[in-house]
């Protein structure tokens, strides 16, 4: 283990570390937010209803900047694989390569080529287009999701694969791309893109509520909103357990991390079934200092059994084991906020039962107003926490039991990583910061600067000649002519 | 029956070809937007650098991500390239993605912003400057090669074994390998080339008589003669550093040559006769056939080599069944791709004024 994490090691961990946390701030959000404005833009399409229209134009805002963000840090992403962990790179070619191959070509690009109409195409294409290139920027997103979590599931749980000439070449790409750890490690994340696409909405819609702005049409989005989260925040955390379970399986080593849980059998012989609500391991990672324990949970929850043995840290050797604080605590903070959220979804729906949803009344419940903006930051943590749980908990393997982090390390000198990592320090949180004080700045705005969706296709400010020239300006595309005069 | 070696061969060389294009479609398309990002260094108000970044706001993304697919293309059909290279060329790459970051934010942030317009006005224009200079060193260090050694890469791991891992080399020199005064040079030649293509942009996309269109007319006019030394720099300094590509030139085939160096000189003689008639969108398409050409006859130039001299297509190639599986599910979309980029582009084509411009923004 201290062979194994010389600095050069533990700084490209960090390098890259830094990147992706930095980059899974934006990209749960386009992909979750994408659907929720199609169904806005449907909405709006099939009852003629203002009002979603101008919610659909104003989370646009967010959207987008969300979107430039997520594009800005997604390209060093694509290119850091081979930066940072060239060796890996490498080796893992012949499968993991592939997988990213798909994805840019069938999901970063098909999202490239439908998002400048999605945002800039409002009245240069038909309606109908423009809901199709909104649905394309939410499926492209969606399956963008799906092949990173293919190629990171597959770094869990490695299957199809065999180690030759130094590359891992695939037997059978059915159990390679559907491995364990993607059948519930995929709708994990992906769930976890919407329910964090919800909260935004309503934590947004809250905050409007809470400073009677545009009240009524922000409570009118928060009743469809809650009741999807009323649906979304169990299924998560049924997920969760699920995933959990097959990680006891597939990476006892994780789990064991997770939960703190290093001994397989207590010292009388009995099988340790205990589960740790906080534990402070050891400096030699063999054992907890202190814990506060609950007999039984643990297998209750691993097993579904009163006394079943859960593996414990104790069974591999100490060269095998994860570093225990960071999977332990953020594993908590994660299941503590997914039910956190559930609680402020069954709020919700039960002040609506209580016919409490309409502006006024719902002003007097500031606390849950106050709760579901503070909800809007949760699951982003969230994200987090299960992130580092996962790649942290599969240390010290890259591919876990086949590739040992070090050996897919890139040639770097000290000096390189440090500098790698001070210039994306300052870049990411230029980006962080700019996109956070653009959010509230059009947050601030407001709804009430859109124009009617039936200015669409006028354009007052683009001059008669400028509109003639070369087929361009304002000018509709010739193509689109026979549809863009009627209504839909 | 079916000879692996064989069918492994073609179609590596299919995905060279491929990767080929994804990377001419880069250069082609954000060049364009690289380079009237560097002429809005020039810009004396916001109004017009913001005018210059709606007149691309529609595309810039997906013209950008071209690079990303070739980046896919590259892991996904040569990995072995893909792991020592961006190894080897971690610092301008680096630069170069910092650039593309400043550029990606600052489209998003300008529209909104008030107090802090000019600076994220400078983001977009130095960003646009920094990528192709990165990318552009970044070009001529894969020109030179790299070096490579079997075993552990990362440093310091001292008493470490990656037996299994061993049969493929990995990138093993320092971090500054990758300057010398040639990969230097093409960084700037790369920011000429971006310049130039930007020029016949902007002229392209804005209506004749505007003020942008006045200065990029002037600034085009500039950049192709600057280009046309650079070609010939660059050529002559290849010539004498680069054995491989010196003995193809002058080599049996010389005529091939002579006569593809003849054809490029023509294209950019049309290319600059548009531009002074003022048919400035002919003149881009000319200019654009220039950088494809010229890419060509590298790739030519290179060929059998990725790499020269470090690695070859067969050598970096995935195993023949990983690229059966890329080309059966892959090459579709290729067309499929170039599909609704271009759709996207035709929606948002056409000529403006500043002034139309910056009210849409």
């Amino acid at each position: 283990m201290l062979l194994e994490n010389t600095m050069p090691v533990l700084l490209s961990r960090l390098d890259f570390a830094w990147i992706t946390s930095m980059h899974i701030l934006w990209t749960p959000l386009t992909i979750g937010m994408s659907w929720l404005l199609f169904v806005l833009e449907m909405a709006w399409l099939k009852t003629g209803d203002e009002r979603w229209y101008k919610l659909n134009r104003f989370f646009e805002k967010i959207f987008i900047i969300n979107f430039g963000a997520g594009v800005a840090t997604g390209v060093t992403m694509e290119m850091a694989f081979g930066i940072l962990y060239g060796p890996f790179s490498q080796a893992v070619g012949p499968f993991f390569g592939n997988i990213l191959g798909f994805e840019t070509i069938t999901a970063f690009m098909y999202e490239a080529g439908f998002i400048g109409l999605m945002v800039f195409g409002w009245g240069k294409v038909s309606k109908g287009m423009h809901a199709f290139a909104t649905f394309n920027v939410g499926l492209s997103s969606t399956l963008s999701a799906m092949w990173i979590l293919v190629a990171n599931s597959w770094m869990q749980s490695p299957n199809g694969v065999v180690l030759k000439n130094g590359l891992f070449q695939v037997t059978n790409w059915w159990n390679a791309i559907l491995n364990e750890n993607f059948t519930w490690g995929f709708p994990h994340m992906w769930v976890a893109t919407v329910e964090l696409a919800l909260f935004i909405f309503a934590a947004v819609s809250a905050w409007f509520v809470l400073k009677n702005r545009n009240a009524d049409l922000f409570t009118k989005l928060l009743k469809p909103t809650l009741l999807a989260l009323l649906i979304v925040t169990p299924i998560q955390i049924f997920i969760g357990d699920t995933l959990g379970r097959d990680v006891a399986t597939t990476q006892p080593t994780s789990l064991a991390a997770m939960e703190g849980h290093y001994h397989t059998y207590l010292p009388n012989g009995q099988v340790n079934t205990g589960w740790h609500l906080i534990a402070f391991p050891n400096a030699k990672n063999d054992g907890n200092s202190f814990a506060i324990t609950i007999p039984h949970v643990l297998s209750l929850l691993e097993t579904h059994t009163w006394n079943g043995k859960v593996t414990g840290l104790d069974s591999f050797p100490a060269k095998d084991r994860p570093d225990v604080w960071v999977p332990f605590y953020s594993f908590r903070a994660m299941v503590a906020i997914g039910f956190f959220l559930f609680f402020v979804a069954l709020w919700g729906n039960w002040l609506r039962l209580r016919g409490q949803f309409n502006a006024q009344a719902l002003r007097k419940h500031p606390w849950f107003l106050r709760s579901l903006v503070f909800s809007g930051f949760l699951p982003y943590l969230a994200i987090w926490c299960g992130w580092w749980t996962r790649e942290i908990g599969r240390q010290p393997w890259v591919v876990y039991n086949l590739m040992r982090t070090y050996q897919g390390v890139s040639h770097m000198s000290v000096g390189q990583e440090i500098f790698w990592f001070a210039g994306y320090i300052v870049f990411e949180l230029v980006v962080w910061s700019g996109a956070w004080y653009f959010f509230s700045r059009v947050i601030a705005k407001g709804v009430d600067d859109i124009a009617p969706s039936d200015t669409l296709f006028h354009h007052p400010d683009a001059g008669e000649a400028d509109a003639g020239q070369a087929g361009g300006g304002f000018a509709k595309p010739t193509f689109a002519k026979p549809t863009m005069d009627k209504s839909l | 029956m079916f000879d692996i070696a064989r069918i492994s061969s073609s179609l590596s060389t299919w995905w060279w070809l491929i990767l080929c294009l994804m990377f001419l479609l880069y250069i082609g398309l954000d060049g364009a937007d690289l380079g009237a990002g560097i002429f809005a260094l020039f810009s004396k108000d916001e109004e017009e650098r913001g005018a210059i970044m709606a007149s691309m706001a529609g595309f810039w993304d997906g013209n950008e991500t071209w690079l990303v697919v070739a980046g896919g293309v590259l892991f996904g059909a040569f990995p072995s390239v893909y792991g020592s290279a961006f190894n080897y060329l971690m610092i301008p790459l680096m630069f170069a993605l910092w650039g593309v970051i400043s550029r990606a934010v600052a489209f998003e942030f300008h529209i909104h912003a008030i107090g802090s317009k000019r600076f994220w006005g400078w983001m977009f224009a130095l960003g646009s400057l920094l990528a192709p200079f990165g990318a552009g060193v970044a070009l001529g260090a894969v020109l030179q090669g790299f070096p490579m050694k079997h075993g552990i890469a990362a440093e310091n791991v001292a008493g470490a074994h990656a037996l299994a891992f061993d049969m493929v080399p990995h990138y093993s020199g320092t971090a500054l390998a990758f300057l010398t005064p040639f990969s230097i040079w093409t960084g700037f030649g790369a920011v000429i080339a971006a310049s130039l293509a930007g020029g016949l942009y902007l002229c392209a996309r804005f209506v004749p008589g505007d003020a942008i269109h006045e200065r990029a007319k002037k600034w085009t006019s500039a950049f192709s003669l600057l280009a046309l030394g650079g070609i010939v720099i660059t050529l002559i300094w290849s010539y004498a550093i680069f054995p491989w590509a010196a003995a193809k030139w002058t080599g049996p085939d010389w005529w091939v040559w002579l006569i593809w160096f003849v054809v490029i000189l023509g294209f950019a003689y049309k290319s600059m006769m548009a531009h002074a008639n003022q048919r400035d969108f002919v003149a881009l398409l000319w200019g654009e056939g220039v950088v494809a050409l010229m890419w060509f006859a590298m790739w030519a130039t290179m060929f059998p080599y990725i790499v020269p001299n470090t690695w070859t297509i067969q050598a970096a190639a995935n195993p023949a069944d990983s690229l059966a599986v890329f080309t059966l599910f892959m090459t579709g979309f290729v067309p499929v791709m170039i599909m609704y980029n271009w759709y996207q582009i035709w929606v948002f084509r056409g000529r403006y004024t500043k002034k139309a411009m910056y009210a849409g923004h």
